[in-house]
């Protein structure tokens, strides 16, 4: 799932400031489950820029709503009549649901709640991790299911760097090194051998932003966007 | 032909001393072992913003060392160039007449001095040399002809005291394969550790060059805090002779314990030669040679 954190708070309430009508609007997916962005979120997030705007003798009014998904339109069409009544809008959502939000209601003022940060996994209440780039062309099948180009810092394909002590990372020594847990692994699975050969660089030119992609079965419909 | 090269495949125990570009464009000073150490040593190993700290560029340092009448063994990092910039300066090394190159990933950036900076990767250590031999070969990475072939002797890190082992000798492997023919090795300061190594890696096609280094004061004093995290030991019998001194006094104490270490591996044969870090400073890589009686 895509995983975020709050912004400073500061860095929110500078943005709508200026609003009597702001409306908060939550994304109950990804962001709900790594505590960021999610309805209690919204309704904490509303409370604090009451009383630090009310503090400051302004008295805007703060709607609340939580939607299922930001990045799904069917979600957030139904919203279009409720923005109409607000000066501004702040989304929890990760950057995809703020944009998209943002198409919809292109005429408000819309601002971010959240830093985006990665899509990862959640390891227990409160803890989460990264797990992949995105990077278009998975590896992990050779790999032994551990992401070289996420886990190891340096994306390195062919072994690990010359950094590594003991088996922990150059770059965060409370972390295990990417390339051992990958030989390990593979070794203790006696497919060692997958990982002789050398792997080509990277196919770059696939993660050109923005990306798309169309379901094979959509091609004929959307095939203009290809 | 590379003169390292020829020292290395003619036996001859070649030493290569490395210097250290500045941070700036002074030119006095770090181009000083070039002159005083000519005819001791075969070639000076050129950094690529060593450590991810921000430097003179290698290949301009390179350039001067070239000028200053030594041979230079250029490093070229993957942490700071795409695949573009990487053959680019591979081609404006060949063009330059710099034919020892040393393929290296690089520390990563937020160790270094430009924690900010996006590290970039776009080729790993074993791609590079890949990237190198085509170059060599004729054609670039996307397969396309050049007008006029560069000449490298191609070079790569080894890690002998790496744990676990599996792993590195895994890449090593691979860089034989994508045209490594020497290799440098962290400093060695556990002769043991080496030798044992050595025999481990049985014969290979590739000539081995052990870092010899002048034990910095600051590493003496993070090996006393227990906060030495390096790919090499510090033997605790090396710590006592270098700990409790001023750090002038260190540094003296440590080239007669590198010297030590030079003539030793020397005459054990247990590399094919030695490159030597002794802070880039003339004084000290002279005294270190004067100690190996090299």
């Amino acid at each position: 799932m895509i995983i975020a954190e709050r912004k400073p708070f500061h860095e929110i309430k500078e943005a709508v400031a200026p609003f009597e009508k702001i409306l908060i609007v939550g994304c109950g997916t990804c962001v709900a489950v790594c505590l960021a962005g999610g309805e209690k979120e919204v309704g904490l997030l509303a409370s604090q820029l009451k009383l630090a705007l009310g503090l400051e003798g302004k008295r805007p009014e703060i709607g609340e709503i939580t939607v299922e998904r930001q990045c799904d339109l069917e979600f957030i069409r139904p919203l279009c009549d409720f923005i109409a009544d607000y000066d501004a809008i702040i989304s929890t959502a990760c950057g995809a649901g703020v944009q998209f939000l943002g198409e919809l209601c292109h005429m408000k003022p819309l601002f971010p709640a959240l830093n985006t940060t990665f899509i990862g996994v959640n390891e227990t209440v409160g803890f989460y991790t990264e797990r992949c780039r995105a990077c278009h062309n998975c590896y992990l099948g050779v790999t032994g299911g551990i992401c070289p180009v996420t886990m190891c810092p340096k994306g390195l394909l062919n072994g690990p760097c010359g950094g590594n002590v003991q088996g922990k990372c150059e770059v965060d020594p409370a972390r295990a090194c990417a390339w051992c847990d990958i030989y390990e692994r593979l070794e203790r699975e006696g497919r060692l051998g997958q990982i002789e050969k050398i792997l080509p660089l990277h196919p770059h030119d696939r993660t050109t932003t923005p990306g798309a992609v169309i379901h094979p079965a959509y091609r004929r419909r959307y095939g203009g966007h290809e | 032909m590379s003169k390292l090269r020829e020292a290395l495949e003619a036996g001859h125990f070649p030493l290569v001393a490395e210097i250290k570009p500045p941070k700036g464009v002074v030119r006095d000073g770090w181009l000083a072992p070039v002159k005083a150490l000519e005819g001791k040593v075969t070639a000076f190993g050129v950094p690529d913003n060593e450590h991810a700290r921000m430097k003179l560029s290698a290949l301009a340092a390179a350039v001067l060392v070239q000028q200053a009448g030594g041979e230079p063994v250029l490093h070229l990092t993957c942490r700071d160039r795409n695949r573009l910039a990487l053959e680019s300066d591979l081609l404006g090394a060949g063009a330059l007449g710099l034919e020892n190159i040393l393929a290296v990933s690089g520390d990563y950036v937020t160790l270094g001095d430009h924690p900010q900076a996006k590290p970039v990767y776009d080729a790993d250590s074993v791609q590079l040399l890949q990237i190198a031999r085509g170059l060599m070969a004729g054609h670039d990475s996307a397969d396309l002809p050049l007008s006029g072939n560069p000449n490298f002797y191609l070079g790569a890190v080894l890690i002998p005291e790496a744990e676990p082992l599996g792993p590195q000798l895994l890449k090593f492997r691979k860089k034989v394969a994508a045209g490594a023919q020497f290799f440098v090795t962290p400093s060695i300061f556990d002769l043991e550790k080496f030798r044992r190594f050595r025999q481990s890696l049985g014969d290979q096609p590739v000539k081995i060059l052990a870092c010899v280094k002048v034990v910095s004061p600051e590493e003496v004093a993070q090996a006393a805090t227990g906060q030495h995290r390096k790919v090499y030991s510090l033997p605790a019998a090396v710590l006592q002779e270098l700990a409790g001194k001023d750090p002038e006094e260190t540094l003296l104490k440590g080239a007669a314990v590198a010297g030590d270490l030079l003539k030793k591996i020397r005459t054990e044969k247990l590399a094919d030669g030695v490159y030597l870090k002794a802070q880039g400073r003339s004084d000290l890589l002279a005294l270190v040679l004067e100690a190996a009686g090299a």
